[in-house]
């Protein structure tokens, strides 16, 4: 067992459980939606992405620039919200709820990509 | 300059044909237009040129849009009449001459030749030069399609090319049907290219081989050559050019069965680093030393003599043109039958070497010895590969197909030179040695037959390699060839020679340090290949497989592991 592994991918993995918790619910709902949520999901992907740096593998490369993804994905999400909320007094409406979450989606899809080949490495590292 | 020459002649063949139709066409489409323009249409305006032009277009094509722009006058509609028959016509003209262009052989030949020389001169990566494409020349051709290595063959005859377009190789090889004896040939093929390693000249006719020789010797005295011949006087004139490598099939096979004589492992082993089929590893053949009779006394016959009477046999000989021969026991001036087998004591010989070079007399050989002696060690000569569903119903214990041998020991020369000078050693080592790397072999490979491949310690073959060398570690052959799974294991792979410098080392130990620009010769499996390949070119296992510890990868846990030590980082349970 390798410290180094157990951190790297609960951090990871932490990430991924995060979005999804967010983007979970309907689409145009402000209410299905926690802003708290999206903020750590954010945090956690910003260390995971720190923990990636520095590795020279293929692999490792490859991590790095999903991870970048989430990152401009989540933030973009985030940057939205704040727009959104400033327009009206009672939180974002249904369509731009949709817009926030859709962005959230696809970070989602770049996380699990992420987990799949931190998996596959793993299983392949032959040890 | 021979190039454009080529070029040259395709474009004037071209021009010869098409001459005439191009000058019909022009006078054709102008007569057409300048009549179109001038005649007055329906309201007095006359035609545009460039409408002219688009009416001709379209009417000497026999599209037929119909009367554009608007409807024509009775004087430009009988002009219109005049341009269709005069346009169709010329236009039939052309494309006939089109047609018998395409059909013209002379035209094929340049085009072809074009071709070719323009598919040479493209090959970025190294390649080889192969005149003749018979058995051996096939044979050569799918050897070095299976190591990914691309071969240019030129043959006279042109069934062999289109024999060859219909392989399925896994690199594309140029080939064209032309004359290897002209220079201008040889220079289309890439001889002078600088990426072109060798020539390697396997025609059935030693006289072109030798003119072939002479020629690119004198093309690119540097290129290497490799020539198929089994004549001494061929022999010696082709010595004289330099850096000419022989090939003689018979001399290759008395040597293998005088290996198989003193040194039986050692044959052995060969046989399974060449993939011989019949082979395996650790089984060696035993041939026996009692008396030998010799059917037919050509070039295989006189080789396989030589050898028998260095190693102390004297054989019986059969041959009508045998006349007395220094050391064998009898000659026997008569075709090979039941009766003159007799006469030569088949009865009690231990073994029967059937070398003429007609494949039937050779079979009918076999089949009297298999009745009259069933027990003898029976060698056969195989001169056809056609007939090789017979010889292998013959069921000889060793066959001579000279178009095998030819191509393996090519191969050998082409792809991995060290396993000569490696089975060279082990035959001044003697039989102990070589039992020993067998039976490592043995162990490492079970019942397969081994695989060899060659690892060059490059930034291109073995990037972790040498970052890991340059940043001043040493690393030896022991470390790099320990097993992931299991860092008390080896991979499926023995070294069995290091070339640098020049000089090869062989059997290299575990203690051996591996040097940049190494190239090493391993045997092995499939799998312990590629095992060995992705150590190489990943630094964390390879650090992984030196220290038995898994670096930090990130920056954060190598920060980590300076700043509080190796136990914040790795709780390594066990380091296997």
């Amino acid at each position: 067992m390798n410290m180094e592994r157990v951190v790297f991918g609960f951090v990871i993995i932490l990430a991924l459980s995060f979005t999804y918790a967010f983007v979970m619910g309907d689409v145009t709902d402000a209410n299905h939606h926690n802003v708290w949520m999206l903020t750590i999901a954010i945090l956690i992907n910003l260390i995971a992405t720190g923990l990636k740096l520095g590795d020279r593998s293929q692999v490792g490369a490859l991590m790095l620039a999903s991870s970048l993804v989430v990152d401009v994905l989540l933030i973009a999400a985030r940057v939205l919200w704040v727009v959104y909320e400033s327009e009206t007094a009672s939180g974002p409406s249904p369509e731009s709820m949709a817009n926030i979450v859709s962005l959230a989606g696809g970070a989602l899809v770049a996380s699990i990509i992420t987990v799949v080949i931190l998996v596959g490495d793993t299983l392949l590292s032959r040890r | 300059m021979a190039v454009t020459s080529e070029l040259d002649r395709v474009s004037m063949v071209v021009l010869r044909y098409m001459r005439g139709p191009i000058f019909a066409l022009i006078i054709v489409y102008a007569i057409g237009i300048i009549g179109m323009a001038l005649i007055p249409g329906q309201d007095g305006e006359n035609m545009s040129l460039f409408h002219a032009f688009y009416f001709f277009t379209y009417t000497a094509t026999t599209t037929g849009f119909g009367e554009i722009p608007t409807a024509y006058s009775d004087e430009q509609r009988l002009w219109a009449i005049l341009c269709i028959y005069m346009g169709v016509v010329a236009w039939l003209y052309a494309i006939g001459s089109i047609f018998r262009l395409v059909q013209n052989p002379h035209f094929l030949l340049a085009l072809n030749e074009h071709r070719f020389a323009r598919a040479v001169r493209r090959i970025r990566r190294p390649f080889f030069v192969i005149c003749g494409f018979g058995d051996t020349g096939s044979l050569l051709a799918r050897g070095l399609s299976d190591n990914w290595l691309r071969g240019v063959i030129i043959d006279i005859n042109p069934e062999r090319i289109k024999a060859l377009r219909l392989r399925d190789y896994n690199v594309t090889m140029p080939g064209m049907c032309a004359d290897p004896t002209v220079p201008k040939h040889l220079i289309d093929a890439g001889i002078r290219m600088p990426n072109c390693k060798a020539l390697v000249i396997l025609t059935v006719d030693e006289e072109i081989n030798q003119r072939i020789a002479v020629l690119t010797r004198l093309l690119n005295p540097k290129l290497r050559i490799l020539c198929r011949s089994s004549s001494q006087q061929a022999i010696e004139h082709l010595h004289s050019l330099g850096n000419v490598t022989i090939i003689n099939p018979f001399e290759i096979f008395a040597q293998l069965l005088s290996m198989a004589i003193t040194a039986p492992r050692l044959h052995n082993l060969n046989s399974c680093l060449v993939r011989s089929p019949d082979a395996r590893l650790g089984e060696p053949i035993q041939m026996p030393t009692g008396d030998w009779i010799i059917c037919g006394f050509g070039r295989m016959g006189q080789w396989v003599y030589r050898h028998f009477v260095q190693n102390g046999i004297k054989p019986v000989i059969i041959d009508p043109r045998a006349e007395d021969v220094e050391g064998a026991a009898r000659v026997i001036a008569s075709p090979a039958n039941t009766e003159t087998l007799k006469e030569a004591g088949v009865d009690h010989a231990a073994g029967v070497v059937a070398a003429t070079d007609s494949d039937h007399d050779n079979l009918g050989v076999l089949m009297a010895v298999k009745a009259m002696k069933p027990d003898a060690f029976t060698i056969v000569r195989q001169n056809s590969h056609d007939h090789q569903i017979a010889f292998d119903a013959a069921n000889a214990n060793l066959v001579l197909q000279s178009s095998l041998t030819t191509a393996r020991r090519v191969l050998k020369h082409l792809i991995s030179p060290q396993v000569q000078v490696f089975i060279e050693y082990l035959r001044a080592q003697g039989e102990d040695i070589c039992g020993n790397t067998v039976a490592r072999l043995k162990a490492t490979v079970g019942d397969q037959s081994p695989h060899l491949w060659q690892v060059r310690i490059t930034p291109e073959e073995a990037g972790a390699a040498i970052e890991y060398l340059r940043a001043q570690q040493t690393l030896t052959l022991g470390e790099m060839r320990r097993d992931p799974h299991d860092l008390d294991g080896f991979i499926d792979g023995i070294p069995l020679s290091i070339a640098r410098d020049g000089e090869q080392i062989m059997l290299p130990s575990d203690d051996q340090p591996v040097h940049e620009g190494d190239e090493i010769l391993f045997s092995g499996t499939e799998y312990g290949e590629i095992m060995l390949k992705a150590s190489l070119n990943n630094i964390y296992t390879l650090e992984y497989l030196v220290s038995g510890v898994d670096r930090p990868r990130g920056y954060f846990f190598q920060w980590l592991e300076k700043r509080f030590g190796r136990a914040a980082n790795t709780a390594q349970a066990d380091p296997a």
